[in-house]
């Protein structure tokens, strides 16, 4: 059994960016353990596979959605200015920062988690106090934060939910970011780090409590934002869900093979009520609540547990629906009354014209009360 | 480039293979007329725009311009329907087509278009396909035989590209400032040969490319033997021949050329003539915009982003990176035009982006940053937050700047269409001032003075053939009917470049402004449709004081009004006829409308008996309709008695009781019924069954639409309605109150009043007595509302109890 619930990045797709970093024949920026060309086929995958050693390594696909995105961040993490991911709850941008991170410089855990109560040493340092009272302020007696590790090491510094925290902690950053200097004024002569090449920062913000708009304008200033689009694609959506619930199931060992049919089903329906219309064109009411496809997956992972340790082994309708509206009516009521009409209105129409699954999904909606 | 060498006697004939709008295919165009020094230059493009080749390559002449050509279809030689058709060939000034032109004109060699005629082409072309598509606008030199298919779809895919301009420009456009000749436009041919072997041999045929390539290697051919060339061209023997076409048609060409080919396709040149008759075929030069050659405006021909293409062209000359060139212009401009629109945009924004365009360029293996990466650049380093409509200011700035703005400019010798050339001297005879782009007002008098009349005509005219010439900012507009008592119109007007565009765009429908508006007015009858727009659009010919030849749209008008059965269309037309009727000695048209009106009454008439039974919602347009036919068939004694004849009929059947109403006043106005068989037919209403009697409100506002004096006469109608309001509960009193209220709509304030007046009478009062009420003491208020809350309380008592009981 293995020891982690959930191993970093780096640790899962070790042998990989082994193969990447050995082929890589392209330029690399300073202190980056492959180049932009490498790192995006780590992210984007490769269309012929590769060779190193004696093994062939076929890097698959890990982000669906836009290429091009994906291009921009690398190079503006290549370049001055940090960058900033921006986009509803469950695009993927967590995810995204966390590979950018391993392929770049092989380290995704480097972070600070942006909640209501960060503080500046955090951030940045704070202190061993019994060293500190023992030798006075000195390097072994401070204790650094991931912002001092990244600048030390020439590494990248993720901060998660920048936005949750307070203005004046996140504006903290600025200096850092466009002197690319950190000063320790209790060190003395000794106290300024000036960050090593390879140092940068990727924010990420969702744009649903706590906007970006918060932000000072100054500290936007030293970022390249970008913002990352929910899938737009049901076809997509299913594989995502069907490769995340795949890598869920391998990792806590439960052998049950994800069902396409079910896949094709919630991915139907959170885009749909995400978009508010219907691939027969019904106009639809949009839930409050987040229609994300990271949410999808949660719903089919679920259902997936049940039908492993109290079902059949296989995936039950009747569940599915049960989980989807603990999914949905986190916000307020009136969210399940909209996911009753798409029921009475989408899944009616396909049960009838489709049959199959959508049948029985259609007489599951007895559970959404 | 495929090189295909005759013969020693003959000619050596290079076949090089293009993308329209493709400033690399220019480049490297150029590239091989100087080194190969061919003898003659033949140009894909309809043969029957040869003549415009000098105006074409003058130097006053400015790109982008566009190659009009217009067909009438008066032989029926492509459909019964005798259409207008009409197609652009637009020209940028990096079209390899253009630049070969140049280059000939520069080294005093022959040049020429080789490709069938406009018409020929339409001929050729299936239904709906080629340049039959029905779009607004069709153009000539479209690529999308060459982008559009399941190969190049998949291709993309395969090379992560996100479209096949894309592709196009990473691997054609960068690549040709590099490649030598031969490399490139092997790599080209490899493409074209390929995208050709893709698509279906029946879809080449729909699409009429079969046929052209017959033709143009017929041409190619004559030119190569030294034969006569039809139109007059010049003729000899051409040692050196470069042939320019898209490259989807070089394997073709190839294939009609070779050896085993060659005598059969001059043996079936000889056979197919061309079909179409030259006389009915027009084409000019027209100024163009960059704007209208954009691809993304969606005439999708050929390259998108034109600005920018047009920065990297002009920057070949002068750099060696002229994509960096052309990419750094397009962000920096960019950037001030966000910071004049208060956008919070720094030089190191414009910094960061440069720096993201080549680092783009770099990660996706360009040579240097395309349109792609400027966009991409943009997107990273110019929006700050999340990207959405309120942020994306900068990126829209950005598209308009690669779209460009640039407006083409003609040479003076080119040949104008007579249509141009009588706006120009009606302009002049009216005085208007069209040499400058201010907008200048005319106010027009156009009932007294005979010459304002004339040029409200003419801006009439105008306004139809779309043109955005002029505007009418006040007076009356009949097809509204509004206004309709202003005796002044006020014009504003103004010249602008776009005019002779648009002018041109017309021209395929007639030499003068006058005619084209005629035929374009038969052009919009052809449609499918109903009597009430046709005669609609009559006014619009009643304004603009069109007459002659217009025998046709009279018996198309006439045809719709007999072939329309929906009666409120008819009614719609029926009342534009009798308002033209009623305006005609004021606008003095010439139009013969007295002889559409008595049809339209008889089909109306015709169809009067279908709307016994109609919905209540419809009853305010057919009792209005009922009214105007009632007013048309006064001069008419046969339909006057068809009309009385049909409604008194009507009247007597099952009927709507609003509609009911309506008949018998105006069969009481007509004096055919007297006013106590209306009121017979009111009783009857209030004395019926219960559901009858709640009819009565709207038989009233049915009666006083037609006949709203039988109220002062007699006064036995309002004794009906007082009685009508005794009889009905209040419950019922407030449902039918809307249909009260508009019964009354139809008096006057004044007679308002007097109804009360007579009202309060029935009830022994006089008018003030109505507005005074009985003051009411508090304590009787207070005990009714106890009584109100203990009677409540009772109820939901006795309710609760019976439930519990189970009952």
């Amino acid at each position: 059994m293995q020891e982690t619930i959930k191993p970093p990045v780096e640790a899962r797709y070790r042998e990989e960016l082994e193969a990447l970093k050995n082929t890589d024949t392209g330029k690399r920026p300073d202190n980056w353990q492959m180049s932009p060309r490498a790192v995006r086929t780590f992210i984007l995958g490769s269309t012929s596979p590769i060779v190193y050693g004696d093994k062939e390594y076929r890097i698959e696909k890990k982000y669906f959605g836009n290429d091009a995105l994906i291009e921009r961040c690398i190079v503006t993490l290549a370049g001055n200015r940090g960058l900033m991911l921006v986009g509803e709850p469950g695009t993927a941008k967590t995810m995204l920062s966390e590979l950018l991170s391993a392929a770049i410089c092989g380290v995704s855990t480097n972070t600070i988690q942006g909640t209501a109560g960060t503080t500046e040493d955090m951030i940045k340092y704070s202190w061993n106090y019994a060293l500190l009272l023992a030798k006075g302020p000195s390097r072994q007696a401070l204790v650094p934060a991931p912002l001092y590790v990244g600048m030390e090491k020439g590494i990248l510094t993720r901060f998660e939910e920048i936005t949750r925290t307070p203005a004046e902690i996140q504006d903290s950053l600025i200096s850092v970011l466009s002197d690319k200097v950190l000063n320790v004024p209790e060190l003395g002569d000794e106290g300024l780090l000036f960050a090593r090449p390879g140092f940068n920062v990727i924010g990420t913000a969702n744009t649903r409590d706590k906007g970006v708009n918060e932000m000072s304008s100054a500290l936007k200033r030293r970022f390249n934002f970008e913002t990352v689009m929910p899938v737009r694609e049901v076809s997509l959506e299913k594989q995502i869900i069907l490769n995340e619930v795949g890598r869920l199931a391998e990792e806590s060992h439960i052998a049950m093979e994800a069902d396409e049919d079910v896949a094709e089903l919630l991915a139907s329906t959170y885009h749909e009520l995400r978009e508010g219309v219907s691939s027969y064109g019904h106009r639809i009411d949009k839930p409050a609540a987040v229609m994300s496809t990271a949410e999808a997956v949660s719903v089919y992972y679920q259902t997936m547990l049940t039908g492993y340790f109290y079902g059949e082994g296989r995936m039950n309708v009747d569940c599915l629906v049960q989980n989807l509206v603990g999914a949905v009516s986190k916000e307020n009521k009136e969210d399940l009354e909209k996911v009753k009409g798409y029921f009475q209105t989408v899944v009616r129409d396909k049960s009838g014209r489709e049959g199959g699954i959508w049948k029985q999904y259609y007489e599951a909606r007895k559970w959404l009360k | 480039m495929e090189t295909i060498l005759r013969s020693q006697e003959m000619a050596e004939i290079m076949l090089l293979p293009i993308r329209h709008h493709s400033p690399a295919c220019s480049f490297q165009v150029r590239r091989v007329i100087g080194s190969w020094k061919p003898g003659v230059i033949l140009v894909e493009g309809p043969d029957n725009a040869n003549l415009l080749a000098p105006m074409m390559v003058h130097e006053q002449t400015q790109a982008p311009f566009a190659i009009y050509y217009s067909y009438h279809d008066k032989s029926g030689k492509l459909s019964g329907e005798k259409g207008h058709y009409k197609c652009y060939y637009p020209f940028l000034s990096y079209s390899p087509e253009l630049v070969s032109f140049q280059e000939a004109f520069a080294r005093g060699i022959p040049a020429a278009f080789i490709d069938l005629p406009y018409g020929d082409i339409l001929a050729a072309s299936g239904k709906g396909r080629g340049l039959l598509k029905e779009e607004e606008k069709n153009s000539y030199n479209d690529d999308y035989l060459l982008s559009r298919n399941q190969y190049i779809k998949r291709l993309c895919e395969k090379a992560q590209l996100r479209s096949f301009d894309e592709f196009w420009e990473k691997y054609f456009e960068l690549n040709g400032l590099y490649e030598e000749g031969d490399t490139w436009f092997s790599h080209l041919l490899t493409y074209c040969t390929l995208a050709r072997e893709n698509t279906p041999p029946e879809v080449l045929a729909e699409e009429g490319c079969l046929a052209r390539e017959a033709h143009m290697a017929a041409r190619i051919i004559q030119w190569a033997e030294g034969k006569e060339v039809g139109d007059g061209s010049p003729q000899g023997e051409w040692r050196r021949i470069l042939v320019v076409t898209g490259g989807f048609h070089t394997p073709g060409l190839r294939e009609l050329l070779s050896q085993g080919q060659w005598e059969e396709t001059k043996k079936d040149f000889r056979k197919r003539k061309g079909k179409v008759p030259e006389k009915d075929q027009g084409v000019y030069l027209m100024p163009y915009s960059m704007e209208a050659a954009d691809a993304l405006n969606g005439y999708a021909s050929g390259m998108p982003f034109a600005g920018f293409y047009q920065k990297v062209w002009e920057g070949m000359g002068e750099t060696l990176e002229p994509y960096s060139k052309a990419a750094l212009d397009m962000l920096v401009a960019s950037g001030r035009e966000a910071r004049k629109k208060e956008e919070n945009l720094s030089t190191y924004d414009e910094i960061c982006a440069w720096q993201m365009a080549r680092g783009l360029g770099e990660l996706r293996g360009k040579p240097q940053p395309g349109a792609y990466e400027v966009l991409d650049a943009a997107l990273a380093s110019y929006i700050k937050g999340e990207y959405n409509i309120a942020s994306d200011m900068p990126i829209r700035a950005l598209r308009r700047l690669m779209t460009g703005r640039g407006m083409g400019k003609l040479c003076p010798q080119a040949d104008v269409p007579p249509i141009l050339q009588d706006f120009e001297a009606q302009a002049k005879s009216f005085g208007l001032k069209i040499h400058s782009t201010l907008e200048a007002e005319a106010v027009l008098s156009v009932f007294s003075e005979k010459k304002h009349r004339r040029m409200s005509c003419f801006f009439h005219r105008m306004v139809f053939l779309g043109t955005n010439f002029a505007r009418r900012v006040k007076g009356p507009n009949l097809q509204l009917k509004k206004d309709r008592n202003l005796i002044r119109e006020i014009w504003k007007y103004k010249w602008g470049v776009q005019i002779p565009g648009a002018l041109i765009d017309v021209s395929v429908h007639g030499a003068t402004i006058e005619e084209a508006a005629i035929s374009l007015v038969k052009e919009q009858l052809k449609k499918d449709t109903g009597a009430g727009e046709a005669a609609r659009l009559l006014t619009a010919v009643f304004e603009m004081g069109l007459s002659g030849q217009l025998e046709a749209v009279y018996e198309r008008v006439h045809q719709v009004i007999l072939q329309d059965t929906d009666f409120y269309s008819v009614a719609d037309a029926l009342k534009f006829l009798r308002m033209m009727e009623e305006l005609d000695t004021l606008y003095e048209s010439g139009l013969e409308i007295a002889r559409l009106v008595p049809v339209t009454v008889r089909k109306l008439v015709s169809l009067l008996p279908s709307m016994a039974g109609i919905k209540d919602e419809n009853l305010g347009p057919c009792m209005d309709a009922c009214k105007t036919l009632n007013q048309a068939v006064g001069g008419m004694e046969q339909e006057k008695e068809n009309f009385y004849e049909t409604i008194c009929q009507m009247a007597q059947g099952q009927i709507h009781p609003g509609l009911c109403g309506c008949i018998h006043g105006i069969l009481y106005g007509c004096g055919r019924e007297n006013s106590q068989q209306v009121e017979k037919v009111c009783l009857g209403y209030l004395t019926g069954t219960r559901e009858q009697l709640l009819q009565t409100a709207v038989f009233f506002r049915g009666l006083f639409f037609a006949a709203k004096d039988m109220v002062f006469i007699g006064g036995r109608i309002l004794g009906m309605l007082d009685t009508f309001f005794g009889q009905v509960q209040e419950g019922e009193f407030m449902e039918l109150l809307p249909q009260l209220r508009m019964a009354f709509t139809y008096f006057t304030p004044g007679e308002t009043d007097k109804i009360a007046r007579m009202a309060a009478g029935l009830h022994g009062k006089e008018g003030k007595d109505i507005l005074q009420r009985r003051e009411i003491l508090p304590a009787w208020s207070a005990y009714g509302r106890e009584l109100d809350e203990y009677a409540q309380s009772h109820m939901a008592q006795w309710d609760k109890d019976g439930r519990d009981d189970g009952r």
